[in-house]
């Protein structure tokens, strides 16, 4: 449903977007994450039409978004990250508006702004003026605009961006539920977010795609668990225990003043290093006062891969095929 | 064309709860009642040919204000509003045209300037059916003088679409509108008395043609359509609507 090819956007010398390439097939749910000025509001405005690409090719639909713009745009909801609504106009009023600029027949318009009010769950401040209502309710009012006309490409940036964790829950399960007949690509900073919700997350980092996968994958293979030891006792005791176990690589031993000492290992991918070290510390006679492990979420994963830790090379990035 | 439509509807509906739109309606109806009666009661005075009054109503000063200011005023939020507030990006990734959204929003400026104007022929008829006036006030001329007001009016307003899609800032907007109205208005008279231009034929003939004010007075407002004026209204509105098109469009050409 979307395909991008070597996308590539200039703001004069700067390199905003750097020959991006992905697709995004019928039904799945995407999360494109990024940190601050990484590309994502870039790339998302190239495919809605709203911005021209400087080379590449990008199709929505079927539909060039350079040559037939106007198509694109009929297949395709768009919630942009801070949404401007007309102040001086009830939620219901702006939503028919929105409707009948977006096509939707008017003997379906009450119809459909009733069933985009449901899913965004604004039915409440339907005949309140959009200038009144607070920030979380206008960004589902902008989501309310995106779904009503029930296009089949949802881009939604940042979503949940200013809403209370009871507003994110609903939009979190709205995003789910949406798989069914949409399909999604939604950027978001909140990551566990991403994770829960999304099929498959992209990675993009200063204009440049890193990472293309599902979330657990990506973590897996890239991540790895940490093993938190403490232990009363001298750290050569802890240093000597942790040495001859198979999996870890235990860091520096570092005593604490009540008598204790700590280090947390380096733990390989898929392994539980917990029964074994337990049995070692035990030997070596050494009093277990943590023993915790670590798992990898998309969190770390994320902030090694954009600090540098970790190198995705474009050319490991699994195919839209083999993600599917 | 349903996009001009909706756009048109949408926005005739924010003009219309608009407390700016308000503001210039009631100074307008207050200035033009004010003046007409001083006009009336000069004409009683003075026992004038009352079937002059309609034409010289056409120069009292709320005409000019209506001219000089409005199309500015009207027209400043149309595009730098939606710039300045970001609800441009909403409004051009949905599936309209940009011609359309630029047809939509002077349809409905041109239709407010409209509805403004409307007041001001129901006042001349309330006074010839009111016995201020002995004369019959002829349809002919009315209609002529109410057609090239509309005519350039509407000229008016489609520069002000067009240089407020140029700028985010309202006030700038306006301000560029109404120094072209000035401009329109008051340079052919200006520069056309002048010596030298005044010697030259072709430049003083080009001024004449140019000088709108003087155009309206001396053949919409007798009740006579030239159909080179109509073309050159028509034409300016096509060409400053195109240019406004072309200034939304250009953010999705490379």
């Amino acid at each position: 449903m979307i395909s991008v090819s070597e996308l590539t956007k200039l703001y004069g010398p700067i390199v905003a977007v750097d020959r991006v390439s992905f697709e995004v097939a019928r039904g799945e749910v995407v999360g494109f994450l990024g940190p601050n000025g990484a590309g994502k509001t870039t790339t998302i405005r190239v495919l809605t039409g709203y911005h021209p690409a400087s080379s590449g090719t990008a199709t929505l639909a079927g539909f060039d978004v350079a040559k037939d713009s106007l198509s694109v745009r009929k297949n395709l909801g768009y919630l942009p990250q801070e949404v401007p609504i007309y102040p001086d106009l009830r939620v219901v009023e702006y939503l028919r508006y929105r409707a009948a600029l977006k096509g939707v027949p008017a003997r379906e318009r009450k119809l459909a702004v009733e069933r985009a009010m449901d899913k965004a769950a604004i039915a409440d401040v339907a005949r309140k003026l959009v200038g009144n209502v607070s920030h979380g309710y206008r960004q589902r009012v902008g989501l309310a605009d995106a779904l009503v006309a029930n296009p089949p490409i949802l881009i939604l940036d940042e979503p949940t961006s200013g809403m209370d964790p009871n507003q994110r829950l609903r939009i979190k399960q709205v995003v789910k539920d949406l798989a069914a007949e949409h399909t999604v690509l939604f950027s978001s900073h909140i990551l566990a977010e991403v994770q829960e919700v999304s099929s498959r997350v992209l990675v993009i980092h200063r204009g440049v795609l890193r990472a293309d996968g599902r979330p657990d994958k990506l973590v897996a293979q890239t991540g790895r668990s940490r093993l938190q030891v403490a232990v009363a006792g001298a750290p050569a005791a802890l240093a000597a225990a942790l040495a001859s176990v198979r999996g870890i690589t235990p860091g520096p031993v570092l005593p604490a003043p009540d008598g204790t000492c700590q280090t947390t290992c380096a733990v390989d991918a898929h392994t539980d290093p917990r029964p074994e070290v337990g049995r070692r510390l035990l030997q070596h006679g050494l009093p277990v006062c943590e023993l915790r492990l670590d798992l990898p979420t998309l969190e770390s994963w994320f902030h090694a891969l954009t600090a540098g830790d970790i190198a995705t090379v474009p050319s490991t990035l699994p195919t839209p095929e083999a993600s599917r | 064309m349903n996009g001009a439509i909706v756009t048109f509807k949408k926005e005739l509906f924010s003009y219309c709860v608009s407390p700016v739109s308000w503001l210039i309606a009631v100074l307008f109806y207050l200035m033009r009642g004010f003046e007409l009666s001083r006009l009336v009661r000069h004409f009683a005075d003075n026992r004038l040919d009352q079937e002059l009054l309609p034409t010289l109503s056409y120069g009292l000063s709320s005409t000019f204000l209506m001219v000089m200011l409005v199309p500015g005023i009207l027209t400043m939020r149309c595009f730098a509003e939606e710039r300045r507030t970001g609800s441009i990006e909403t409004l051009l990734t949905a599936p309209v045209r940009d011609f359309d959204v630029v047809l939509g929003k002077w349809g409905a400026a041109a239709a407010f300037y409209a509805l403004l104007w409307l007041p001001s022929v129901v006042v001349l008829h309330v006074l010839q059916y009111g016995m201020f006036l002995d004369a019959d006030l002829a349809f002919g001329p009315v209609f002529a003088a109410y057609l090239g007001m509309f005519l350039l009016a509407g000229f008016l307003l489609a520069f002000g679409c067009f240089a407020s899609s140029l700028t985010d800032n309202v006030l700038l907007a306006a301000l560029k509108t109404i120094m072209f109205c000035f401009c329109l208005l008051r340079l052919p008279n200006l520069v056309g008395g002048s010596v030298e231009v005044a010697n030259q034929y072709y430049l003083r003939e080009l001024l004449d043609k140019l000088d709108v004010m003087r155009n309206f007075s001396e053949w919409f407002a007798r009740g006579l359509i030239d159909s080179s004026q109509v073309v050159f209204y028509l034409g300016g509105i096509a060409f400053f609507l195109f240019l406004c098109g072309i200034s939304l469009q250009s953010r999705r050409i490379a």
